[in-house]
């Protein structure tokens, strides 16, 4: 899209978003709203709703004079669009930083068992059905395996249990699927104590191609490689360094992701934090 | 039982949407279960571990819409896909607003937009926040959270002062508004008497006593605890006696609290002075000199509160039941308790009646304890071990860490009944009971048990253990009134017929030599 030369088609329509898929490489793009925040591969434009609009699955994408063209009816000027590039901030790697992330973490802890919102990996105090129910008792479980493998620092089985997490869940975007995203952006923090090498991660985005639909997928293939959208940059760097002030409005924010995403990706940091935490140690340095 | 299968090919509905039709779906008459999800391996496998994988399902793609029914007949399946589908095409449809449950005040002032009021009980950590965003949205609030800061407290209720709005609490355990009550409140008949109480079991008291008169309430406004604390400075108690003021209905207001900080309670009764209706002032253990001097109507008790209360509002005090102390009784009872017998024994759930029978107390002896006593030499030192008169308020902080309130779970107060009648220097144990909406179903009942087992236990002993019980309530009220007190009576409990009587029973049961 910065290049100007898009071309793809509408591959799925919501109130606040539509998504494009990208024939050169296959992958989602997303336009949104004024609502949402920035992100990977997305275009926030000054529109109220897309439903409304006419569009339908498949409509031909392309640019034109600095315009993307969707089907007939629909023009975006992207000449005076300017580029968001997300950064995850580092891992504290002093003791004072590290109380801080200490408290912050206690604190979030005690606030997504407030707020949260149950369905997913909460569970509800009264599942709607006995599906519900085991899908959360799946997902708690699995989760917790995985918390214990990278506790313990067994990556092989780390990446296995983090596999069976994938597409697991209610939702667009499954629960298991939204841990996922908030353990790998603790994880693609720069100077963080636990690495994790690449293959995790890799095999992460392999095995999203076909265990969960495209939408999650290519948020977790972002994820994976440390980009994420903008709301999660925010929280990550006011759990580092910030105020209990500054965190709980960025902890709204993303608590208000989806139905029960955002308490799943919470849930997710939670768990990549609390083990690096723990783990504490060693400073992996930024590659030069 | 049968079990219905669609997959929707390729279908993507938000997260919200699709939650939201898994709940409804689930809801419809004669489902066992439904389920709406997307086709991955994994969620097939939850399906399978439910008993609900189908062949069908086996096949469907992660991009695919997966939809189960399972219903006792075909016929009840078809007809729930039906009204699934229908929920699809209206994509969470409408609901009437007392259905919904909102996951934010924003949301839920945006979709109420006649609500003017909001009820905030949530983690002292966020309360501040969640009644801040309220008053933004320009509702009044009652917040009957505690664990807020004194700084929260008055942040709030200045910008609640500000934009004229009530910020009841924090801590606010009763108000009852348009004659609806809140939390914790009593069914009471509409009348004309406003009340603005610092004191949630001494405003029921006040409120169940004027409807006991024969009088009705217009609205109780509560404050809070804190509210006529030096550094709050009485703004809500302040701006609910300006409310009152001008609110038609109302002809006479009532102000209820503990002790106000002397700075406080100079601007409230200069309110007082400057207010054109009569203001009945009940200022537990206050002082009558200043409330006179500013015009208004000194009530020491809660029930001379509501006496004067309903006389100002134009009932005939001649013709009025007051409930004279019945001083046979008293009498009856001092013949029966031995001279080692000497002390009360006063185990509360309400603080203010707590207050109010140990101010009683004082008028008469020297050595009354208490957990909540303001003299130091007399608060006691170790909650767990009574000495001489004492008085606990079971639903202070000290009791209730870590634990329900006491009316909602009365264990351990019943532990502790236990332990005071086994003591030979006690007189009168008193109790309070409370009914009313937010209390427990039946206080009575949960009590009766201990009270059957240590009265045995005393005659045993041979010695009459004089038990006295208060139920706050009314006649309107759940449970039934009648029977609480039934109950008690048929347990051998003496019955006072209001807060005050039972203090000024309860001290002078045991007095000697008189």
């Amino acid at each position: 899209m910065a290049r100007a030369n898009f071309s793809g088609t509408v591959h799925s329509i919501f109130e606040r978003t539509i998504n494009l898929t990208c024939s050169e490489n296959g992958e989602l793009y997303t336009i949104g709203n004024h609502q949402l925040d920035n992100a990977p591969n997305t275009l926030i434009i000054d529109v109220k709703g897309f439903s409304e609009l006419g569009l339908s699955v498949n409509t031909p994408v392309i640019t034109e004079d600095s315009t993307l063209v969707i089907g007939t009816d629909l023009r975006i000027w992207i000449q005076q669009a300017t580029k968001w590039e997300g950064e995850l901030p580092s891992y504290p790697c002093d003791i004072e930083g590290i109380d801080v992330l200490r408290r912050n973490v206690a604190f979030t802890k005690n606030y997504v068992d407030v707020y949260g919102k149950t369905g997913g990996m909460k569970m509800s105090s009264q599942p709607a059905s006995p599906f519900e129910k085991e899908m959360s008792r799946m997902l708690i479980q699995r989760a917790g395996m995985l918390s214990d493998d990278l506790a313990n620092n067994r990556i092989g089985s780390a990446t296995q249990h983090a596999i069976s997490l994938i597409g697991l869940g209610p939702g667009l975007t499954p629960s298991g699927d939204d841990f996922l995203v908030g353990l790998c952006s603790v994880y693609k923090m720069r100077n963080i104590s636990s690495c994790l090498a690449c293959p995790f991660f890799d095999e992460i985005i392999r095995s999203s191609q076909a265990l969960t639909n495209e939408i999650s997928a290519i948020t977790l293939k972002k994820a994976a490689h440390g980009q994420v959208r903008e709301s999660l940059n925010n929280l990550l760097s006011c759990m580092v360094s910030g105020s209990m002030e500054e965190l709980v409005p960025a902890l709204d924010k993303i608590i208000g992701i989806g139905s029960s995403s955002g308490t799943d990706i919470l849930l997710g940091i939670l768990c990549g934090l609390e083990r690096n935490l723990e783990a504490g140690g060693n400073v992996c340095l930024p590659k030069s | 039982m049968s079990t219905k299968v669609v997959i929707k090919q390729s279908t993507y509905f938000d997260s919200v949407s699709l939650m939201s039709l898994s709940t409804k779906a689930n809801q419809i008459e004669g489902v066992e279960q439904a389920v709406i999800a997307m086709g991955t391996d994994m969620n097939k496998e939850v399906l399978k571990n439910v008993g609900l994988l189908t062949p069908e399902l086996e096949a469907a793609k992660t991009s695919d819409l997966m939809i189960v029914v399972k219903a006792a007949t075909d016929e009840l399946c078809e007809s729930a896909l039906m009204a699934i589908e229908e929920l699809f095409k209206k994509k969470g449809g409408s609901k009437s607003a007392t259905e919904i449950k909102y996951s934010t005040i924003d949301s839920a002032a945006a979709s109420i937009p006649e609500a003017n009021l909001a009820v905030i009980s949530v983690n002292g950590a966020f309360a501040a926040r969640e009644a801040r965003k309220a008053l933004e949205n320009d509702l009044h609030v009652m917040l009957f959270s505690d664990n807020v800061s004194i700084e929260e407290e008055i942040a709030l209720k200045q910008f609640a002062h500000e934009k004229g709005l009530l910020m009841m609490g924090p801590d606010c355990g009763t108000a009852i508004i348009g004659n609806v009550a809140l939390c914790f409140g009593n069914a009471v008949r509409k009348g004309n008497i406003g009340i603005v109480g610092a004191s949630g079991t001494g405003s029921q008291e006040v409120s169940v006593r004027i409807h006991d008169f024969g009088g009705g309430i217009t609205q109780l406004i509560g404050t809070g605890g804190r509210d006529l604390s030096e550094q709050v400075g009485g703004i809500m108690m302040l701006d609910g006696i300006k409310a009152l003021e001008e609110d038609e209905a109302t002809k006479v207001i009532v102000l209820i609290s503990k002790p106000p900080a002397p700075s406080v309670q100079e601007k409230v009764l200069a309110q007082v002075k400057s207010c054109k209706k009569p203001v009945v002032v009940y200022f537990i253990g206050g002082e009558e000199t200043a409330v006179l001097e500013a015009g208004g109507h000194f009530a020491k008790t809660s029930k001379e509160a509501a006496i004067k209360a309903v006389v100002l509002a134009g009932a005939n005090e001649d013709e009025l039941n007051k409930r004279a102390l019945n001083w046979p009784l008293i009498e009856e009872v001092r013949a029966k308790l031995t001279p080692e017998q000497k002390y009360v024994r006063g185990l509360f759930c309400g603080g203010t009646l707590c207050d109010e029978a140990m101010y009683l107390a004082m008028d008469k002896y020297e050595d009354v304890y208490s957990n909540i006593q303001k003299k130091a030499d007399y608060k006691l030192k170790n909650i767990h071990e009574s000495k001489a008169h004492t008085f606990l308020d079971m639903g202070d902080d000290d009791f209730t860490n870590g634990k329900p309130h006491p009316m909602i779970d009365p264990s351990t107060r019943i532990a502790r009944f236990l332990e005071e009648a086994k003591d030979p220097s006690v007189g009168v144990i008193l109790m309070d009971f409370i009914l009313g909406f937010g209390s427990h179903e039946d206080p009575v009942g949960v009590m009766l048990p201990a009270i059957i087992e240590a009265k045995a236990q005393a005659a045993k002993e041979g010695r009459h253990l004089e038990i006295l019980g208060y139920v706050l309530g009314t006649d309107l009220d759940t449970p039934n009134f009648d029977e609480q007190v039934k109950k008690l009576m048929d347990a051998g409990v003496t019955i006072a017929s209001s807060s005050t009587n039972a203090g000024l029973l309860a001290r002078e049961f045991v007095a000697k030599g008189e």
